[in-house]
């Protein structure tokens, strides 16, 4: 067979099993049989995500319907145990105050070819010890490649593409598990920036932690916690 | 539930905002109830699945920015896959995924731009073009997560004549949605 036949042949049965999944149509086993192939298999899962994408207003047809009060107390003790804890209180410290850069957020401009891809995280392990992360936000023209070392404590980026807010701070938050977001510290407001990570965090930055980057007032948000739209959250990997 | 509203609070939810998880709650639990009770058609067992497909929103809140999705579509999707998984547990359906078909087999690159070609678009206009039992097998299937077999009773044909009428259906809503 060659790979054209094999192509045009696959290609329409992937289209047809991939309708089916999102349909619903299909058994237990062969439901998780499309879910590892969408694990490995790229392209396959994009043609799983258009099929969800093209059937999406069939989701009109669902009544809503008030679920029972007990229910969201028992979803919160069962993702955070039974007392609510006091989110940690979270301070930034000193020493990030006076290595800020407060310069005013002039345009950045805006980057049209950047699209999907930079969302594309590779999970590639290697031996450098350096983490890499693929940060991307959906509705906001907003995307960084960024790299921390733990050696120097270092966080570094590069914004990819960036919309045009004014006076504004783009800070950094570390998401660790179940905790709440912790700040990293307010980014440099133009350009390919670096940010020193303050200590207390250097060491305690592992592979598959989340960094994210809020939209905050000037300065950064003043209560420790993101109160700006989150413009891009991606998972720490070890650069390959 | 407004677009925007629901992508900020789950992009707050993967920062562990837990008061955005409240208001995320308040404001997606209704539509996703709804989807739990319309599929699996038993009340505790859809107040079972609701909790469930919280916490998977909870813990898959970190992927939504990057699988570029709609913030509805993928909370449904959510709650839809989960009350399948179960209805399917519940009532197990013949397996036909070929075991020769190695799953595993990266699919051929498509076409340039042909993965985009069809993204986003909606149904409506191509489910016109279906005879009307087959659009409404179609849209029973997804609305309701009937198997294959349920399907066939409904409409009282053969479980043969089912699947052909679904395959050839996605077939043609495929190419009608290229075009």
């Amino acid at each position: 067979m060659t790979s054209a036949d094999r192509s045009s042949g696959d290609r329409s049965r992937d289209e047809v099993l991939a309708g089916e999944y999102v349909l619903g149509v299909l058994s237990a086993n062969d439901r998780q049989k499309v879910e590892a192939r969408m694990v490995l298999d790229r392209n396959f899962a994009a043609i799983v995500q258009r099929w969800q994408e093209n059937l999406v207003s069939l989701d009109e047809e669902y009544a809503r319907e008030q679920p029972p009060a007990w229910i969201y107390p028992r979803i919160e003790q069962r993702l955070h145990g039974a007392a609510p804890t006091a989110a940690a209180a979270v301070t930034k410290p000193g020493l990030w105050q006076s290595l800020a850069f407060w310069r005013a957020v002039t345009a950045f401009s805006l980057v049209a070819a950047v699209g999907v891809g930079v969302a594309n995280i590779n999970w590639r392990s290697g031996s450098s010890g350096e983490l890499t992360a693929a940060l991307a936000g959906k509705d906001n023209p907003v995307s960084y490649a960024s790299s921390y070392d733990p050696k120097s404590g270092v966080f570094r980026m590069t914004p990819v593409a960036a919309g045009p807010e004014k006076a504004k701070s783009l800070e950094l938050w570390l998401i660790q598990g179940e905790n709440p977001a912790v700040s990293l510290g307010v980014l440099p407001q133009s350009g390919e920036g670096e940010l020193l990570v303050p200590a207390e965090w250097r060491d305690k930055i592992r592979p598959g932690d989340l960094f994210a980057i809020s939209l905050e007032t000037f300065g950064g948000s003043p209560t420790g916690h993101a109160q700006g739209p989150v413009l891009a959250v991606g998972p720490a990997v070890i650069k390959p | 539930m407004a677009a925007d509203d629901l992508s900020d609070l789950i992009a707050r939810v993967a920062l562990r905002d837990r008061a955005a998880f409240s208001l995320l709650y308040t404001q997606a639990s209704a539509k996703l109830f709804g989807v739990c009770l319309r599929i699996l058609k038993d009340r505790s067992e859809a107040e079972e699945a609701l909790q469930e497909v919280f916490i998977k929103i909870w813990q898959r809140s970190g992927r939504f920015a990057a699988e570029g999705r709609n913030a509805s579509g993928w909370l449904t999707a959510i709650a839809r896959n989960h009350a399948i998984d179960v209805l399917r547990a519940r009532k197990p359906v013949a397996d036909q995924i070929d075991e020769a078909y190695d799953l595993a087999d990266p699919s051929p690159d498509p076409e340039s731009g042909a993965v985009l070609t069809g993204e986003g678009r909606r149904i409506d206009r191509c489910m016109e073009l279906l005879e009307t039992d087959r659009a409404t097998a179609v849209k029973r299937a997804y609305v309701e997560g009937l198997s294959y077999q349920e399907l066939a009773d409904q409409f009282r044909v053969p479980l043969n004549t089912m699947r052909t009428w679904l395959r050839r259906s996605l077939m043609k809503l495929r190419e009608c949605l290229d075009q």
